[in-house]
């Protein structure tokens, strides 16, 4: 079927308008090739435009007593044919074809949340990859860059930021979100860390307060599993998680990741901060495996480095909680009756209050909070 | 520890197990007084005597079955068939008896008897000299079959076939018996059954074989590294039961795989770590599976060097994996 | 070749040929006859009322099982066939564990696993059989080798048909028994046809006995019917093969009053006179004759036994149709010594997904 849309013909005589003095079909109306459809007047005359085609009509464009161009649509048929006109209506969308994609490719797509029939292959065949997938260089080389967003633009939802958007979305509606906040005294930290420089740039790996920090984090979360659980919708369970994989929450160019670091309890912080470092260079060249996003049970995100006092950080679903680090900055506290400038940070604790409550949170941010500015604790989970 | 080839490191270890198994009997044709035709037995008659290297009449059947009652009145007999070709006159004993006395009695007797074969081409043997057929045995439950690549893990492979409960295949590679040397140790020490072996670790590719083939796999993989093609290679050792794991882990990192085997293609084991791999790791898979084969067809005189996979054949499969 | 006989199909007999046997012994033999042939009565009529699914009858063979395994002690070695259920009544086997393997109950030794009539129980030294008929042979000759070197005093026999003489797998292990001089009675119930087969179209040697002289040993020809004869004669090779002088092959001359199997039916090819002709020389028949003359067993005696064995079997066959059938799981079990990852896993798949 074809939408034949009729513009009002040039009738001669260097007419430029016309107003429409009468309607002889109306709307549905079945018509037939040269039946009168309306009556329209001129400078010059009053004619009668006859169908071009047999069909329905399926829309009326102008009222009676309007003046409309010559060449602007008054009516649009339904035409039994599909024929070659002056104007052909705008085409059905072709049926899809059968998306090229290797299984890997497949599964890739799934993960990042891209519907795959969407994404333009640029493989033999017209075959998707997995570059094409995450939109970074394609294997033929055409690095284009994309044009910076200017106002007006539609910038669709793809990748990973699509996949971002799907899941932050279900982690708000999903759990019963509340964040706790907390301060902590990073100053014996800062310390700790210039201490064990030395021995990081031996081991050529960059020492950052991450490894420290998740060094805190785990005996924490040991000692308060429901911080690292899942709820099991479907039978009202909550699964506390035997493994310690941190998800570090990453930002790259195509947004934000969260690749995991695996049983980190089994590492020590020179193994966290070279996986760390690993982790992240793959995140922001695109190349992380399906293994390294995968099956995380506690996230930690800092934004520290770019802005903001604390944040309420949104739970990594289905994990249960989620650990904030922010900006460290010298900051005048009290201590012992004085005023000492120290090292301060906050800490945001989101979690899932359907799993577990603000007394327990703040029990978990204590311990964490009590083993940072203790670092002797932290000396002692090396060892 | 001594530098031996494979067929010494046969001879080695079938003399020490004798020394330690009182029970252990060896039999079969040619065995005794002459030592073996590949030499493997050498020796033992002389330091063991004819009642416990048993040179038999010419009947695999026979021998196969003889062994089976000898496993079941409370000895541990190898018995050795010359070739794998003439394993033929052998089977019904062997898939009829051997593989289904333990599960038949309800678990009373146990046919553990170690057969020990001789398989494969490359040695100018044409039909009847050099078969492959270890999809036939693969395909039987209640077999185990191995087939180690290097005088290493004969030994080890040979001891664990030796003090298993279950039947065992061995299948001996014949064209590399005497090509490969290397240091062997004297002490005991076991290959587990059913664990494959990582040859070399690799990133982009995962090449399984078994035998005489990962020598070849090994030389197509230095090829393949000259084109920066970094090959991950895995020899099975075990064909049944066999180490699927350590294959999908490969195929999980790698998502390419390529089976070489010198055995036809057809039915032969590759198809089935294929059908594995693509049940188990399907999501994995980057390229379709790649097997690289003897032909499907009897195994040539003249043209034997065609027949057999090359390492440049090898390669390339390789590269068509990879550049899918 | 001379056939051994001691009795008469008419129940008379040579007493210069009679064995050295105790009345007990006797009696015993005749009891155990008697039992083996209403066990074939019974059991093939529990398959035709679909109670079992499978019956091989050995009726009219009684002689040759009961006398060819009376000779054996307790740690000899059989490898017995299909149509020996009465040599595992010799050796020990208890009739229910009989009837259990039949019914592929629970209580079977070989966990059910396999088609009825194929005999194995460990606990007596008789080793489970498959359906192929002379695959065995090669077996028995390894396991009296090994009883050979082990200088053990034990003798293996196995039992087969005259069918399975055809087979390469009888002519090879022959030859290796010849050869290795091993300690094995071949004992070949000759029942004149292998399912539909006559025993002259099998081979066209003069009979089966003969063959032993290509391999070397000894060939003895026996009235199979004569369970004195079959006795006497294995006793003789048991002897023999205990005392070193190696293996003997003796065909016991019988005939199969049934079919071949509760699938067969042999009016296909065998005329009834002949029929007629072996049920004169009917085993049981004969053996009472010879009994009741030499004053060991009275009508009266006959007749209790008899109501006796019936009561047995009807006791017996209650038990094991009460016992339930081996558990699923058992499917998958000894396979190997220990099960492999890819046999669980299947066993896991029909635990969960049922059949």
């Amino acid at each position: 079927m074809v939408q034949y849309e009729f513009k009002l013909p040039d009738i001669g005589e260097g007419v430029a308008e016309g107003e429409i003095l009468k309607w002889l079909v109306r709307e549905g109306q079945v018509v037939k090739e040269d039946q009168s459809l309306v009556e329209v007047m001129t400078d010059k005359v009053n004619v009668q435009i006859p169908s071009p085609r047999d069909g329905t009509v399926t829309r009326i464009l102008a009222k009676e007593g309007e003046v409309v161009k010559v060449g602007s649509t008054i009516l649009v048929i339904d035409a039994e044919e599909s024929v070659t006109s002056t104007t052909p209506g705008p085409q059905p969308s072709p049926a899809p074809d059968r998306v090229l994609a290797t299984p890997a490719t497949r599964r890739l797509a799934r993960e990042m949340g891209v519907d795959i029939a969407q994404v333009k292959g640029t493989g033999p065949n017209g075959r998707v990859t997995e570059d094409d997938l995450r939109g970074g260089p394609s294997l033929a080389g055409q690095a284009t860059e994309p044009a910076p967003p200017t106002p007006g633009d539609r910038i669709a939802l793809r990748g990973v930021k699509k996949a971002m958007a799907e899941k932050m979305s279900k982690s708000i509606h999903t759990t019963a979100q509340v964040t706790l906040v907390d301060e902590v005294d990073m100053t014996e930290l800062v310390l700790l860390r210039e201490a064990f420089r030395g021995s990081a740039d031996k081991r050529g790996v960059k020492l950052t307060f991450l490894p420290l920090i998740i060094k805190a984090v785990v005996p924490a979360l040991k000692e308060f599993p429901y911080v690292n659980s899942t709820l099991d919708e479907g039978s009202g369970e909550v699964v506390l998680r035997k493994q310690y994989n941190l998800g570090i929450a990453t930002d790259t160019p195509a947004g934000l990741m969260v690749p995991v670091l695996k049983d980190a309890d089994k590492k020590d912080i020179f193994q966290l901060s070279a996986e760390i470092e690993k982790l992240a260079g793959a995140a922001r060249a695109g190349e992380l495996g399906l293994q390294e996003v995968q099956g995380s049970t506690f996230t930690i995100t800092n934004l520290g480095s770019i802005g903001g006092l604390f944040a309420t950080p949104i739970v990594n679903y289905p994990e249960v909680a989620i650990l904030g680090t922010h900006r460290i900055s010298k900051r005048p506290v009290v201590r012992d009756g004085r005023i000492e400038v120290r090292d301060m940070m906050y800490l945001s604790l989101s979690f899932d209050h359907r799993v577990m409550d603000g007394a327990y949170g703040a029990r978990f941010l204590n311990r964490v909070i009590d083993i940072i500015q203790d670092p002797k604790k932290i000396l002692s989970e090396i060892l | 520890m001594a530098v031996l080839n494979i067929v010494q490191t046969v001879n080695q270890t079938l003399r020490d197990e004798m020394r330690r198994n009182g029970n252990m009997v060896i039999l079969g044709e040619d065995v005794g007084r002459n030592g073996g035709v590949f030499r493997a037995t050498e020796g033992l008659f002389d330091e063991f005597g004819g009642e416990r290297v048993v040179d038999t009449p010419l009947a695999e059947d026979a021998i196969v079955g003889m062994a089976i009652g000898m496993a079941l009145y409370g000895l541990q007999p190898v018995a050795e068939i010359q070739f794998m070709d003439f394993i033929y006159p052998a089977f019904n004993e062997i898939v009829s008896e051997l593989a289904k006395l333990r599960y038949r009695s309800g678990g009373h007797y146990p046919a553990h008897v170690v057969i020990r074969t001789p398989y494969g081409g490359g040695v100018k043997g044409g039909h009847y000299h050099s078969q492959s057929t270890e999809a036939y045995f693969i395909h039987t439950p209640g077999l185990v079959v191995l087939a180690p690549s290097t005088p290493a893990d004969t030994k080890g492979l040979l001891l664990a076939a030796m003090r298993s409960p279950d039947p065992v295949i061995f299948l001996e590679p014949k064209r590399i018996y005497r090509t490969l040397r290397e240091e062997v140790p004297a002490e005991d020490y076991l290959v587990p059954i059913g664990k494959a072996r990582v040859v070399q670790e690799g990133r982009d590719v995962t090449l399984v074989s078994w035998g005489a083939m990962v020598q070849t796999c090994t030389e197509a993989a230095a090829l393949a590294a000259k084109e920066k093609l970094s090959v991950e290679l895995i020899d099975m050792r075990s064909l049944l039961p066999f180490d699927i794991e350590t294959v999908l882990q490969s195929v999980r990192k790698t998502g390419r795989l390529v089976i070489a085997h010198e055995a036809t293609k057809i039915a032969g084991f590759g198809a089935e770590i294929s059908a594995q791999v693509s049940e188990r790791a399907i999501d994995s898979l980057r390229a379709p599976i790649v097997r690289v084969t003897g032909y499907d067809t009897p195994f040539p005189y003249g043209l034997e060097n065609m027949y057999i996979p090359s390492p440049e054949r090898i390669l390339r499969a390789v590269r068509k994996a990879s550049s899918y | 070749m001379e056939m051994l006989q001691v009795i008469r199909a008419d129940g008379g007999y040579d007493s210069k040929m009679e064995p050295n046997l105790r009345d007990e012994d006797l009696q015993k033999m005749y009891r155990q006859m008697l039992v083996i042939r209403r066990f074939n009565e019974r059991m093939l009529l529990l398959q035709r009322q679909g109670r079992i699914a499978f019956f091989i009858e050995s009726t009219g063979q009684e002689a040759c099982q009961i006398g060819g395994a009376f000779p054996l002690t307790q740690s000899d070695w059989v490898y017995p066939g299909y149509r020996d259920p009465g040599m595992c009544l010799v050796k020990g086997v208890p009739l229910k564990a009989l009837v259990d393997q039949l019914m592929a109950n629970a209580d079977d030794p070989n966990k059910g696993r396999q088609m009825g009539v194929h005999w194995g129980f460990r606990e007596w030294n008789i080793v489970s059989m498959s359906s192929l008929v002379a695959s065995r042979l090669a077996e028995a000759v390894g396991t009296a080798y090994a009883a050979k070197i082990k200088k053990d005093n034990i003798v293996c026999l196995t039992s087969f048909g005259d069918g399975a003489t055809s087979q390469g797998e009888f002519h090879t292990a022959m030859n290796f028994a010849g050869v290795f001089k091993v300690p094995l009675v071949f004992f070949c119930e000759n029942n004149q046809y292998a399912i539909s087969m006559p025993v002259r179209r099998q081979t066209a040697s003069e009979n089966i006995a003969v063959k032993a002289e290509a391999y070397g040993f000894e060939g003895v020809l026996v009235d199979g019917n004569d369970v004195l004869a079959v006795y006497k004669a294995t006793k003789a090779a048991v002897d023999k093969a205990r005392s070193g002088g190696g293996s003997t092959l003796i065909e016991a001359v019988t005939y199969r009053l049934g079919g071949h199997s509760s699938s067969d039916d042999p009016t296909k090819y065998r005329t009834p006179e002949e029929l007629e002709l072996w049920k004169t020389r009917d085993p049981i028949k004969r053996f009472r004759a010879y009994l009741t003359t030499k004053g060991l067993l009275t009508q009266q005696e006959d007749r209790k036994l008899q109501d006796e064995v019936d009561l047995e079997l009807v006791r017996v066959i209650k038990e094991s149709e009460k016992i339930p059938p081996p558990a699923h799981l058992s499917m998958f079990t000894d396979v190997y010594a220990e099960m492999p990852w890819h046999i669980r896993e299947e066993a896991d798949e029909l635990t969960r997904e049922g059949p």
